[in-house]
């Protein structure tokens, strides 16, 4: 959904990273579901975003 | 990233580079030179100064890292710290049963083999989350 938003906005990787304030790789490697963030970085990307937590992160099925 | 925090992650590999040569270089000194063992200790002395300034530099460094690189740096260290115990107890085992060479194996020879450890951690973590400079934009 990272990947979404950010087609919405129109952002790169590099630049939502910026923006939240980690690593160009760490936005790669949530974005693409193999890390887990924390609360406050999950706030902070949707925070970005502006939009809700929920809009960004979901819980799969397995979850 | 700001730029207290990159100042920080590109001075790491620097002090990272001055304990080797300094640890190469003392090996070397008291390999190759017939120093007495007073001076012997304060050529030891050194790698263990430079050592512990790279360590402090990557303690602080952590501070400035994102959730994902602490848990790569987290992951690559319990790697190694494993892997380091495995083998120590392995070779102090062996040493029971028989006398291990001192040319062959020595702790000299370990220090080379835990950073391996370390950076065999960091790559296997790396590819996990997928943490690589490949852009996908």
């Amino acid at each position: 959904m990272i990947k979404v938003e950010r087609a919405k906005k129109n952002w790169t990787q590099a630049e939502l990273a910026e923006k939240v304030g980690v690593s160009r790789q760490s936005i790669n490697s949530i974005e693409i579901g193999k890390f887990i963030p924390s609360t406050i970085l999950a706030l902070k990307i949707a925070k970005t975003f502006e939009t809700s937590v929920e809009s960004i992160f979901q819980l799969d099925s397995t979850d | 990233m700001d730029k207290v925090s990159n100042h920080l992650h590109n001075r790491v590999p620097v002090y990272a580079l001055i304990w080797i040569i300094s640890y190469i270089g003392c090996l070397l000194t008291i390999k190759m030179l017939s120093i007495p063992p007073k001076a012997g200790i304060i050529v030891v002395i050194i790698p263990i100064l430079t050592f512990s300034v790279f360590i402090y530099k990557f303690y602080r460094s952590i501070f400035f890292m994102d959730e994902v690189e602490i848990k790569l740096q987290m992951e690559a260290v319990v790697f190694a710290f494993v892997f380091s115990l495995l083998l120590i107890m392995s070779l102090s085992l062996l040493e029971l049963m028989y006398i291990l060479n001192k040319e062959n194996w020595s702790y000299r020879h370990l220090v080379p083999i835990f950073i391996i450890f370390y950076f065999i951690g960091l790559f296997i973590s790396r590819r996990k989350y997928n943490f690589t400079n490949e852009k996908h934009d």
